[in-house]
């Protein structure tokens, strides 16, 4: 445990999990701004119509509970799922080894991480359009997944 | 004579994939909590299809969670992917994600439910009918 390190120099702390609970997870420290990814894989992973991640650095981040299944969805890294219920939790790139991205949707407080921009937004589905002005970037996020 | 629609989706991997052959019911979109945690996504969105014109045709059967006393969701055991949800309550439906369809252009949402649960930052560009709650019977995937 790290709790008096916590309190003193990361006074965020952010937490999430699964649907079933078995995988739970816990980031102590800054967390980089949500977006908005609009790639088929995301589609297909979570079966949403876009996914919204949020950035921790890895040394911030650790699983409190259940260990997470893996899926090498592609060379650039893996998506972390729980085994029992599927409940997607985040993607870790083997090219940024120092970051975790989590999914929004497995935040136990999604309403406290508003996305700040769009990623692979030419892949967008033809009927999903957000209300807001955000910057839309039809690539991916510059420094990570 | 006309073609019969065919409808296709699958997983992330493509280990479980399914079919739908027929019409399916338009799509819906569920702002649930529980939809949230078990697919990561800011909302979900479902289309329906009677259970009998629903098959799994791939090279692996899907994993079950029973998310409720009433809720059955179906993932691929290999990589997660959230497939299907059936209720107790309408046990002659399937409810399909839409975002693991082959083709998920071709099926736009026509309503919001549990929309009292839904993130306060997501906001979408529609003036579709919205249900504090459960929709209409045969409107999405409760």
């Amino acid at each position: 445990m790290h709790e008096a390190e916590e309190t003193m120099s990361q006074p965020m702390v952010v937490e999430g999990g699964c649907l079933c609970g078995q995988v739970r997870y816990r980031i102590a420290g800054p967390v980089a701004p949500a977006v908005y990814c609009h790639c088929s894989m995301c589609r297909k992973a979570t079966g949403a119509p876009a996914a919204v991640w949020i950035f921790a650095a890895r040394k911030d981040f650790r699983f409190t509970g259940a260990p997470p299944a893996s899926y090498a969805s592609s060379p650039r890294g893996e998506r972390l799922f729980c085994p029992d219920c599927g409940g997607q939790i985040g993607f870790a790139a083997k090219t940024k080894t120092d970051e975790i991205a989590l999914l929004a949707g497995s935040l136990d407080d999604p309403d406290a991480f508003p996305p700040q921009s769009h990623v692979m937004f030419v892949n967008r589905l033809s009927w999903f359009h957000t209300d807001d002005d955000l910057p839309a970037h039809d690539g991916i996020r510059p420094s990570a997944v | 004579m006309s073609e019969v629609e065919v409808t296709e989706g699958g997983c992330l991997c493509g280990a479980v994939r399914y079919r739908i052959t027929g019409p399916v019911s338009p799509g819906a979109y569920c702002h649930c909590s529980m939809c949230r945690k078990s697919g990561g996504g800011p909302v979900s969105a479902w289309i329906s299809a009677p259970q009998e014109r629903f098959e799994f045709i791939g090279e692996t059967a899907p994993a079950v969670y029973e998310s409720s006393s009433e809720g059955r969701r179906r993932f691929c055991p290999k990589c997660g992917s959230q497939l299907t949800f059936e209720s107790t309550g309408n046990p002659d439906t399937v409810a399909i994600t839409v975002g693991t369809l082959d083709n998920p252009d071709a099926h736009p949402p026509h309503l919001h439910f549990w929309t009292s649960s839904a993130i306060s930052w997501f906001h979408l560009k529609d003036d579709l009918p919205s249900f504090e709650k459960t929709p209409p019977i045969g409107g999405g995937k409760d």
